[in-house]
Order: structure tokens, then sequence, then C-alpha cells
């Protein structure tokens, strides 16, 4: 592989940087998706006219003004109208994108000064409507919140729009291609981005707007390569030229070689090759080629679930970060605004398990406006569970939350940071405390809802046959479960080498952990870094853990390895692992484990 | 005129979606509705999205909401309430 890429490389050091002309010949952006295209340039340009500000003299009619300014907007009303219609049809929440432009088309307080720069100043129609729209876009731009800067796009459009109505020109659209391209333009307004021919368009690049920008939110959910951001482009790309778009590297590469663009084709091919098997292996079940399931979950650290069309194909949340909440804003969370938080994604998993984590701050998570004195040793002392019982009514706030979002699905609750079952029992009966409360306000709850405990300190491993009577399931929180074994601090870049993920004792921990989980016939998860990465995922299963939770961009490929191995293999792989003595000899034994499975996973796809 | 104190709870702040929402809600009432950030003189008129939005209210901000007209009172209670219990 590596010897195809050298010349490539060599060449591209050696090419000229600059046309003649002195440009860039690569322009860096901002990408949407980390994909390539190679295609023709259709360099869009939307509909622009003389905006300068006129007024009018006495010969003119001002009434005839008015009413061909009433015209004009019945007309942009009538074409957002027919947009909307055509939106609904097709499905997709697009159709916001239009309601919103007929929110700004139809604002009575624009309405009037528009009205008033007509008739008291003696403005043309399209003179006072540039005038007013203007003042809007400057003021929206200038705004510290990029939500609102982004929503100047949006007068920007209706603008446009509107000037195109005052002087009867047609809308262009990028709806009906002749073919394929790479569509270049300075910015591309919502409505441009409503009707894009899929078909024909392989990619966008724009000169504005950011990742938050409503061309970035289309290309990201209609799935088309995008750059934005790259400056400059429109002036210097022709109607036909060759470009190539690298998501990858975030960068637009202008009048390539035909060298790069066999480059660039393989690399799109790799990479749309990649993809798919990430899609096909989504949808498909966990399960090892002798029949063993695994349960794969997620972890969220917001509500927010993006792509909610993948939950049919997870089991679950394993590890619901409540953290978002206290550390998103200045003040605690109110009862009301956390028990939304938990009902969205309690909901949205319907039957399925989602773990929620108590507040766990304190170490590493800091939450200024709570004012907690500095410690000496932050992950030795007051934080998790620790926390919570010393800010009890925090606490409280919190069950009340989750044990009302309880009752909108299958909604868990554990507690961080346990090192004994005296904590456990205290929370555990602040949990039925709240819950009898809500009873007595006739508040429904489920009170089957299972607690458990995360397990993240040497203490509560080494007594968990002593707890596993008193607890419903428990979840391992490998970083911090490592960080105290190994007594190394992970933010300490001093006793890194100390801090070792692959080191025997995590291992022969989990071991014994799931050997008492497996006995009790109770859930064991893992959702620390270690069940995200592949390379440890079939030791993992080997031990006998049952239920994995990670980040969903990692799912498809880890079920692709859990299909490609069987448990014997796994469990003889987990033996050998537990024999070792070092992490370094732990690490080699899985990479030649790795290169063993990815073999045989490629000869079944063929 | 009929007015009240609120403070904005949800996270997006009055920007966005429950800008819109508001405006389309405003406009059910007869009477002029307006917020003023405490401690500032501007008063934005709540039935036009372009005010909202420049007027840009953020989570944990105070503000009045004042009503003047024939259901000032209805207003500005079911708007406050409308407006404290926005979660997006």
């Amino acid at each position: 592989m590596i010897p195809s890429i050298l010349p490539f490389l060599i060449n591209k050091k050696h090419r000229l940087q600059n046309d003649k002309a002195g440009n860039d010949m690569i322009k860096k952006g901002k990408s949407v998706l980390s994909r390539i295209a190679v295609g023709d340039a259709l360099v869009y340009v939307p509909f622009s006219c003389d905006k300068s500000l006129r007024t009018y003299d006495d010969t003119e009619d001002v009434e005839a003004l008015i009413a061909r300014y009433k015209e004009t907007k019945q007309k942009a009303r009538g074409e957002l109208e027919a947009l909307g219609e055509q939106m609904k049809q097709k499905g997709g929440d697009q159709e916001a994108f239009v309601q919103a432009h007929e929110e700004i088309l139809l604002d009575p307080v624009m309405e009037e000064e528009i009205l008033s720069l007509i008739r008291r100043d003696r403005m043309y129609p399209d003179s006072a409507m540039v005038q007013v729209y203007e003042n809007y876009i400057q003021i929206f731009s200038a705004n510290k919140n990029e939500v609102i800067q982004e929503r100047a796009a949006d007068l920007r459009d209706v603008l446009s729009r509107l000037l195109r109505c005052w002087h009867g020109v047609p809308e262009k659209k990028l709806s009906d291609l002749e073919k394929p391209c790479i569509v270049i333009a300075e910015e591309l307004f919502p409505s441009d981005t409503l009707s894009l021919d899929l078909d024909h368009i392989m990619g966008i690049i724009t000169e504005k707007g950011g990742l938050t920008s409503h061309t970035a939110i289309i290309a990201r959910s209609l799935d088309i390569p995008a750059i934005l951001g790259c400056e400059g482009l429109t002036d210097l790309v022709r109607d036909g030229e060759t470009v190539i778009l690298d998501g990858v590297k975030e960068e637009v590469v202008l009048r390539p070689s035909e060298e790069e663009i066999r480059h660039y084709e393989k690399e799109r091919d790799r990479i749309e090759q990649a993809l798919e098997i990430n899609r096909k292996y989504l949808e498909k079940e966990a399960v090892t080629k002798d029949g063993q399931k695994i349960e794969i979950r997620v972890n969220l650290a917001s509500p927010e679930i993006r792509g909610k069309e993948r939950i049919r194909f997870i089991d679950g949340v394993g590890l619901f970060r409540s953290e978002f909440l206290y550390l998103s804003q200045d003040q605690l969370p109110s009862e009301e605004m956390q028990y939304q938080a938990y009902k969205t994604v309690a909901q949205a998993f319907q039957e399925k398990a989602v773990v929620l984590r108590t507040l766990d701050i304190g170490g590493d998570k800091q939450v200024s406006y709570m004012e907690l004195p500095t410690e000496e040793n932050p992950f030795l002392g007051n934080r998790g569970i620790r926390l919570c019982l010393t800010h009890e009514d925090i606490f409280r706030t919190q069950i009340r939350a989750a044990l009302r979002a309880s009752a909108w699905g299958n909604l868990k609750l554990m507690f961080p940071m346990i090192t004994s079952l005296n904590e456990f029992r205290r929370a555990r009966d602040i949990v039925y405390e709240v819950g009898k409360e809500l009873d007595q306000k006739h508040v429904e709850w489920n009170k089957d809802i299972q607690i458990g405990i995360m397990i993240e300190t040497p203490a509560a491993a080494l007594i968990a046959d002593r707890m596993i009577d008193e607890i419903d399931f428990a979840s391992v929180g490998t970083n911090d479960l490592t960080q105290y074994l190994c007594a190394a601090d992970r933010m300490n870049s001093d006793v890194k080498e100390y801090y070792q993920d692959y080191h025997p004792a995590v291992f022969r921990i989990l071991g014994m952990l799931a050997e008492v989980f497996q006995k009790a016939g109770k859930t064991l998860s893992i959702c620390g870094e270690l069940a995200g990465e592949y390379k440890a995922a079939p030791v993992l299963i080997g031990l006998g853990v049952k239920a994995l939770s990670l980040s969903i961009t990692n799912v498809p490929e880890l079920k692709r390895r859990i299909r490609s191995i069987t448990m014997a293999d796994a469990k003889a792989l987990a033996d050998e692992v537990l024999r070792m003595k070092t992490a370094q000899e732990i690490e080699q034994c899985l990479e030649r484990f790795e290169e063993h499975i990815q073999m045989e996973s490629t000869n079944e796809s063929e | 005129m009929y007015s009240k104190e609120i403070t904005i709870c949800n996270p997006t702040g009055l920007h966005a979606r429950p800008a819109s929402m508001l405006v389309s809600n405003a406009s059910k009432y007869e009477s002029t509705i307006t917020l003023k950030r405490v401690g500032t003189e501007d008063e934005y008129n709540v039935k036009s999205i372009v005010m909202l939005l420049a007027c840009g209210l953020s989570q944990g901000e105070k503000a009045v909401l004042a009503a003047e007209g024939s259901d000032e009172e209805q207003a500005v209670t079911e708007l406050a309430a409308f407006i404290e219990n926005l979660s997006e």
C-alpha cells in the first residue's frame, strides 16, 4: 500500500502551490462529512441587482408603488407556500425553513418600517426593503450568539426573493441539473438547498457559512459531502473545471493533475466502501459466530440523539451522563428542566434500557457556581455519590426528576463512585423516600425501577460478590478503575507510563466481576473507553461480559468484530491474557488476535 | 397595561425555534406585547421574529413581559408560562 502512495506524496511536494496568476491551488475550509468528491464545477450565482438606495419624486404615484410592493410580497409568499407544499410531500424537517421564511416575510415590525420609508422618506419600495433588511442583517451578524448570526442568512434569502420578485425575474433552481457536478457558490440560501437535484449533486462548496449554517445542516441530513468557508473560491473556479472536494483534509483542490484525480478517485472509492461496510454492519445483530448475543449500548452526554433512526440497531443507553445539565449553565438545573431531558431520552428508547448516571462531579469535573472547596486530591475526594450525599437537596431534585421520567420508558438509576454498601444504601433509601413523596402527590413513577452502581473503585470491585444481592446491575467505568488500580492520575502526563489500559490487574478484576454477575444472573456492562476499543472487546467478551457501552460511531465496527469471532476464540484469548505478566505482553497478544480476525472478516465479506 | 418579570430557563434561549413558537403564540392576542431586558430601556415587539432575535435573550436572563390591550392579563399570564416551560 505504502509504495503506491509515495510517488504521489513526492509529486505533491514538488507541485506548484500556485497557478500562473499566483492563486493558491488548495483552499482550506470546514468540512461536513469525511468524504471525497471529484467532479466538474457548477458555479452557482444567485439573483443579484442594484441595491443602491433611491428616492422618488412627485411624478411617482405613491399608492401605485405601494400596490406593487404588496404584489411583490404576495408573489414571494406564493413561492414560499408552493415550496412548503413540495417539502411536505417529501417529508423531513425542511418544512421548518419555509415556515421561518414566511415568518420573516410577514414580520409586522419590518412591514411597518418599510411602509414608513416608502411614504415618509419617499424611498422606492425595493430600496426600502434593502434598507430595512440590511439593518437587521447587520444586527444579527454582530450578535455574539452563533444561532442568531446564522439567522442573518434567512433574512438575506428572503430579501433576495423579494428583490427578484420585485424585478419580475423567475426563480433559478438547483433542482434540475443536466449532469453530475460539484456546486460552488458564495453562499447557498436555505431555499436553494431545499430542492436539490440529488441525482446530480456530488458535493457542495461555499465561500461563507460555518458548521452550524443551513447549508451544513442540509448537507449533513442529505449525506452530501460539503466544504464551507472557502473564501474567494467563486472567482477562482470556472464552470466545468474539475475540482476535488476533500472532506477528510478539509480542503478543495483546484485544477488537479491527472495523477491527483486518479489518487483522489481511488481514495473516494475506498472511503465509500468503508462507509458501506459501516452502514451494513450497523443494522446487523451483535452475535458471535457461534450465536452468543452481546448487548450493544451507547454512551450519551446530552439528550440530543443524532440520527434517531439508528436507535433500533442498538440495545439501549449504557451510560447517560447527567453532567451536561449542570455544566452548561451557571446555576443548578431545575427539576422541570431535568425531567424534560431525562424523559426525552427514556421516550426515544421506549422499552430499551436507559441507564442514567446520577450527578458525577468533583475530581476533574468542576461546577463553578457550586463553589466547592479546592481539594488536595480531588480524585480521592468528595466526588460522585459522595458529593451528592453531602448536598442532599441537589441529589433529591435530580432523583425526583428521574423518577418522574421513569414513567415514560425503561429508565434505570446508577450511582457513581461507590466504595461500599453504606453509601449505596443511603442513596437507595433516598430514592425510595422521594418515591414515597411522589406517591403522596399521586405522581406516576416506575416502582420497579432498577438501581445499580458504577464500579470504578477497587474496593467496590473486590466486594462485588458481597454487594450483588442488593444491586440490580453494575457498569464498569474502566478509565477511573484503571487510574485507581494503577494509582496513576490520568491527567498527569508525567505518570502516563504507569496508567496502563491493558494492565493485567484490569483484566483480572474484570474477569472476577464477570463471574460474580454471571452467577447471579445480573447485567454487568462496560462503559469505559476499553469497551470502544475494538482490540480489547474480544477479551471482554471472553471474560464473560455480555454488554458493552460505547460511542455510537464505533458501533458498526464493533459489531463487525463480534460477528467475526466465536466464543471459543474469545475465551481462549481471555485465558491467555489472564496468564500474562505485563501490559505490553497483553497488547502484543491482542494485536496478534486482531490480525487473525481481520483476515476472517474480509474473507466473509468476499 | 399588565406586566410580569420572567426568567429564561431553556438552554437555547429565545433564539431559533423557541423564538418562532413564541411569535406564533403571541400573534393570537389582540394586545400589543413587548419584552424588555431587566435593567435596560429597549422594548421589543414579541409578535415580530426579527425583534425577538435582535433582543436575543439567553438562558438565565431576566426580562419584563408586558401587554396592553383588551386581553393583556391573559396574554401576559399565558405567555409567561409558555416561556418558562420551554425546555429546548
